[in-house]
């Protein structure tokens, strides 16, 4: 395990050094407060600190202060060097953000003890944070596809369209839907069904840039947001979506099934301020005429206009049922 | 004898330094190295502030030097320069003088019985 020695004591780091690199850590040294800082704040940093509590530039409790404020980073688990005995001295320094204290010369098997209580400690933080971790994703996205959930997949909606019309930009909302997917799950059972729904969840990432956003709408429905998207590319973007669920057929353990998906699409620069669930709406009309059209295709939502089908030519053994 | 064996007054408490370094012989000379190396300037700046009545960088001084002569077993000095750092810091300016002569006698063999040490302990 790394650990940080910061002592202005060239013989005091030296001995510390030593033994602790007898006790196979992973020693880094510095002589002043200012640098143990540094080093504390890099990325991948030593999460064990061992602070001499007078030091030049910055003392011991400066330090423990300074890494204290920063609660985004991993918790380092701060000791503090002192031949300062009086409760005073030890009160202010524990209040300072330390987390315990040893008293100079230390004692080698002493000072071993106590960094084992905070690798316990830092031990204690990573599964709690490795826990928090999995519990805001399964808070946040489908158990199924690991898309985001509606909840999210909805409120990520609701900002990217206000920031769109902020910025006067253009964002393109995509309402898809699986053709007949009834019958997948009545023909083949479940289990099938949800391999599709995995597919169909990873054809749809691998169609979309890093920085847009896919979510799990409702059963075999998909709810996508592309983030400042011409209004050109964004009709384009959706039929590469339809083709690239209609192109294979899907591995299943019924054997390759042939799916389609019915797609609406919405510009939010043709809409101006209207809110999220009105445009929710229009979408859905739009999806609910492309599976009116024969399904398979795209259609455009716009204000004030009929449906327009966006063309999409079907070359012979593109549908696979 | 001499004294780096025990025998007489021995400024360092070898066994317990020994002890503190695991019986490391390789780092006892490495410490014993930077501690000759340091120390006579730390002694010459504690005898500048003294004489200069500047009771602050007396403290911070003899404060280092405590730390030093502790991690090296040189027990009483660092209990010399313990009670330095106390009267610099509580500002009695008086008594300064006084301790640091005490402490300057304390530690007059030290260095002389670290060459003797480490000069035995060569191959």
């Amino acid at each position: 395990m790394k650990i940080l020695i910061a002592d202005d004591d060239a013989l005091s780091r030296r001995l510390l050094e030593k033994t602790l690199e007898r006790a196979a850590y992973a020693v880094t040294t510095v002589a002043d407060g200012r640098r143990a800082v540094e080093v504390l704040r890099k990325p991948d940093a030593p999460r064990l600190a061992l602070l001499d509590w007078m030091m030049p530039e910055l003392d011991g409790p400066g330090v423990c202060r300074e890494i204290r404020k920063h609660r985004e980073q991993g918790y380092v688990y701060m000791i503090l060097l002192t031949s300062r005995e009086s409760k005073e001295d030890i009160v202010a320094g524990l209040e300072s953000g330390a987390d315990d204290y040893l008293v100079k010369p230390f004692d080698a098997d002493e000072l071993k003890a106590r960094l084992r209580t905070g690798e316990r400690i830092l031990h204690l933080e990573d599964r709690l944070v490795e826990a928090r971790e999995q519990m805001r994703f399964k808070a946040t996205h489908d158990p199924l596809t690991f898309l985001w959930n509606r909840g999210v997949i909805m409120d990520l909606m609701g900002r990217e369209l206000t920031r769109s019309q902020r910025e006067h930009g253009c964002a393109a909302v995509i309402l898809g839907d699986l053709d007949h997917f009834k019958n997948v799950n009545d023909t083949h059972g479940h289990l099938v069904g949800d391999q599709v729904l995995r597919e169909v969840a990873r054809r749809l990432l691998q169609s979309v840039r890093s920085y847009d956003f896919v979510g799990r709408y409702g059963g075999e429905e998909f709810l996508t947001l592309l983030n400042n998207c011409p209004p050109a590319s964004a009709l384009v973007r959706a039929e590469e979506i339809r083709k690239a669920i209609c192109t294979r057929p899907v591995q299943t353990d019924a054997g390759p099934l042939g799916i389609t998906m019915s797609l609406g699409v919405l510009l939010s620069c043709d809409w101006g301020h209207r809110p999220a669930d009105e445009l929710l709406r229009e979408v859905d009309a739009a999806l609910y005429a492309a599976k009116t059209a024969g399904r398979n295709c795209v259609m455009q939502a716009k204000p004030d206009e009929p449906r327009e089908r966006v063309p999409t030519p079907q070359p012979a053994g593109e549908r696979f049922r | 004898m001499n004294k780096a064996n025990g025998s007489e007054a021995s400024c360092v408490n070898w066994s317990e330094l020994l002890a503190r370094v695991d019986n490391d012989r390789e780092l006892l000379c490495d410490l014993l190295s930077i501690f000759k190396r340091e120390f006579p300037e730390h002694l010459q700046a504690l005898r500048n502030a003294v004489a200069c009545n500047d009771s602050a960088l007396a403290a911070r001084v003899s404060h280092t030097l405590k730390g030093m002569l502790a991690n090296m077993a040189v027990t009483k000095a660092a209990d010399y320069a313990s009670r330095l750092e106390r009267l610099a810091r509580a500002g009695e300016i008086a008594s300064l003088g006084g301790a640091f002569d005490a402490f300057e006698k304390e530690v007059q063999g030290l260095l002389p019985e670290m060459e003797s040490y480490t000069a035995e302990a060569r191959p």
